[in-house]
């Protein structure tokens, strides 16, 4: 009997966890479809100043601005990395702390001076415990980053590579591809590569009929503003890639608990049952043999 | 005559896509106004009021900061770093802005920009400020 009170014991807190886990689950899956939802809104925001930048194209003049231009010698490198700051979301953050690490090991290498900026909380302690020394930490950027957050960043960012303060931006996220895919990668974001926030949506903006604009003021001033815009685009998509991806990960994570919750209590179950049954059979058995041993 | 199309996106959010009958935009230089038929335009922003007109007479305004905005036929996007309907502008706050810039000290050349730009946003925030 004690063995079949044991196992209710333990089929009720593994019904407790999988209320918790299926919970979290559906809160993970309403905060990224919010999250889904401004990652769209912002993609509006790049696509129409790629646009702008395909006109630009046209008005032909050769692009040149301090943002774009690759430093001979890379010497102070910034390494920015986007955690979250709760955990239970699988790999999410491991997998964003492991490839920085190995990009860190990259500097040392090179010996490249580097500057740590961490946000989460999750890879604040990490790295503590690796005994690293971070140089800034950011635990205000939750699931919804602000553009006003994020550019306060990034305005910093860009003085100090117009300065020459720093020589490159990296930043180590999950990049969100599609809801099935995110991976953990290390960019440079500084220098830009290329101006208009993502590649493949390069050229696309107003390549059908040329239109004859008129420009104010000219084309090389409004490229000085552009530039800087693109980029603080560029590092804001990350943030908000970064988000999108976590609440991907937890409610992956979240589910695969549950399903695992569902699994065991099942076998709890039946465990009980079987042990329920044998209790009785062995009490029946002493009945039977008792009242046996008495003709 | 054909309504232009008015599109207002920051980073974070489409703000405005609606049908419009005209348009007044904070350039860098000072405003300007864009009727339907204007020859195509790409131009920067500066900080200040983008007044628009509705199809049914009545009129907005918002508060942009900075950007660009290009005009194609009857299309034209206006792209900010941020944006508020005046209608949301407190006079306290905006007040409380003008005076923290106003306290700031800068000492490099830097600052000096970054300050007077905050100063700029503030004072025309201060203007158009409507509600206590």
């Amino acid at each position: 009997m004690a063995n079949a009170r044991s196992l209710v014991k333990r089929l009720k807190s593994v019904r407790n966890i999988r209320k918790i886990t299926r919970t979290m689950e559906l809160i993970a899956t309403g905060r990224f479809k919010k999250a889904m939802d401004r990652a769209t809104e912002a993609a509006a925001y790049t696509k129409k100043l790629s646009e702008i930048v395909g006109d630009l194209g046209k008005a032909d003049l050769n692009f040149s601005h301090p943002l774009l231009e690759e430093r001979a010698e890379t010497k102070k490198s910034v390494l920015l990395v986007l955690t979250s700051n709760r955990g239970l979301c699988g790999g999410y953050n491991g997998a964003v702390l492991r490839n920085t690490l190995r990009h860190i090991k990259q500097l040392k290498e090179d010996s490249i001076e580097y500057t740590l900026e961490v946000s989460g909380k999750r890879g604040i302690k990490f790295l503590n415990f690796q005994q690293i020394d971070l140089d800034r930490t950011y635990i205000h950027f939750e699931d919804k980053p602000t553009f006003a957050e994020v550019d306060e960043l990034g305005l910093r960012y860009v003085d100090d590579y117009i300065a020459g303060r720093i020589d490159r931006l990296d930043v180590s996220y999950t990049r969100f591809d599609s809801i099935s895919r995110q991976e953990a990668i290390v960019e440079s974001i500084l220098p830009l590569s290329s101006l208009a926030g993502d590649s493949d949506t390069t050229g696309e903006g107003g390549g059908a009929g040329s239109v004859d604009y008129e420009f104010q003021p000219s084309p090389q001033e409004i490229l000085e503003e552009l530039v800087p815009a693109a980029f603080r685009a560029k590092l804001f998509k990350c943030f908000l890639d970064a988000a999108v991806s976590e609440q991907i990960a937890r409610m992956v994570a979240m589910k695969g608990a549950t399903e695992n919750a569902d699994e065991m209590a099942a076998t709890l179950k039946q465990q009980y049952n079987r042990a329920r049954q044998a209790s009785i059979t062995s009490e029946l058995a002493e009945i039977i043999g008792g009242a046996a041993a008495l003709e | 005559m054909a309504d232009l199309r008015l599109v207002l996106v920051t980073p974070e959010k489409t703000l405005f896509d609606r049908a419009v009958a005209s348009i007044r935009v904070p350039m860098f230089d000072g405003s300007a106004g864009i009727y339907p038929a204007r020859a195509p335009l790409v131009g920067r922003l500066g900080i200040g009021e983008l007044k628009l007109n509705g199809t049914d007479g009545g009129s907005e305004s918002y508060f942009v900061e900075g950007g660009f905005i290009q005009v194609k036929g009857e299309q034209v996007s206006v792209l900010t770093n941020g944006a508020m309907p005046a209608s949301e502008i407190s006079r306290a706050a905006a007040a409380a802005e003008l005076e923290q810039a106003r306290a700031e000290k800068a000492t490099s050349e830097e600052e000096l920009n970054s300050l007077a730009r905050k100063l700029e946003r503030a004072r025309k925030l201060v203007s158009m400020a409507t509600v206590d």
